[in-house]
């Protein structure tokens, strides 16, 4: 989430902000992890991240606690993580795709 | 039963320079350690490691260094110990590197694996003699930390430590 309407970040700086956010927080092995952006959306700054399942903590924490992008604020809400791809293209609870 | 676990590290600073010897002081080595974890663990790692983090002991003749940290954490710490590249002091950078020769519980254990690594050391170096003087030199010192009946095991200890 970007509140100011600035220039929005294209897929390649996105992961160089995931990246950057893990780095901060984690050092370099946590810049090492291996993190993947499957999709991104400039219009609606969202994005699919697939990650190892032990690497999901250490991602998770750093995206919360990243505040800045280019000393603009913004914030990462994370709206659902699950083991399959599929699982993500629709509410698995109303049954609607 | 519940405490604290600690970890000791015992290392070794190698150096090739030998004025680096002389000027490394704890706080100094606190500072360099904790920047690599720093550096190599971020935030989430530093603070991890710096709850219980100190310099136990430092010898600056022989470059035994022995860290504290958590149980929990000290293999953050000992991950990052080889990204120990230089020390700075006194505006000066001496390269060097801390190589790490045992972990234990206690300072005691550590003192125990000192006193032999010390000894198998003092025999190695005693191999390893150019010179007929430095073999006689050697050999008084390893013939004196003997342990005698009056001398108490921590006089023994010190002196091995003090012989290298």
């Amino acid at each position: 989430e970007l509140p100011d309407g600035g220039a929005r970040p294209n897929a390649a700086q996105f992961k160089q902000l995931v990246v950057t956010a893990l780095r901060e927080l984690h050092g370099e092995v946590g810049a090492a992890l291996p993190v993947d952006v499957l999709t991104y959306e400039e219009k609606t700054l969202s994005a699919i991240l697939r990650v190892i399942s032990s690497g999901l903590v250490k991602l998770w924490s750093a995206l919360t606690l990243l505040g800045f992008y280019q000393n603009r604020r913004c914030a990462f809400r994370v709206l659902q993580t699950s083991p399959f791809l599929l699982a993500l293209s629709g509410n698995s609870r109303e049954l609607i795709l | 039963m519940v405490r604290f676990k600690n970890r000791y590290v015992l290392c070794e600073l190698v150096s090739e320079d030998p004025r680096c010897r002389h000027c490394i002081e704890d706080r100094t080595l606190g500072l360099v350690v904790r920047d690599a974890i720093a550096r190599v663990h971020g935030d989430y790692g530093l603070a991890c490691c710096s709850i219980s983090f100190t310099v136990k002991y430092l010898n600056a003749y022989t470059g035994t260094v022995l860290l504290r940290c958590r149980k929990d954490s000290y293999g953050l710490l000992c991950s990052a110990l080889p990204f120990v590249r230089y020390l700075e002091s006194r505006a000066q950078r001496y390269p060097c590197f801390l190589n790490t020769l045992h972990v234990g519980g206690t300072i005691r254990t550590c003192q125990k694996f000192l006193i032999q690594y010390n000894r198998t050391q003092l025999l190695r170096l005693l191999q390893n003699c150019a010179t007929q003087e430095e073999r006689q030199c050697i050999q008084k010192s390893l013939l004196s930390c003997s342990l005698t009946e009056e001398q108490s095991q921590s006089g023994d200890e010190e002196e091995d430590d003090g012989t290298e």
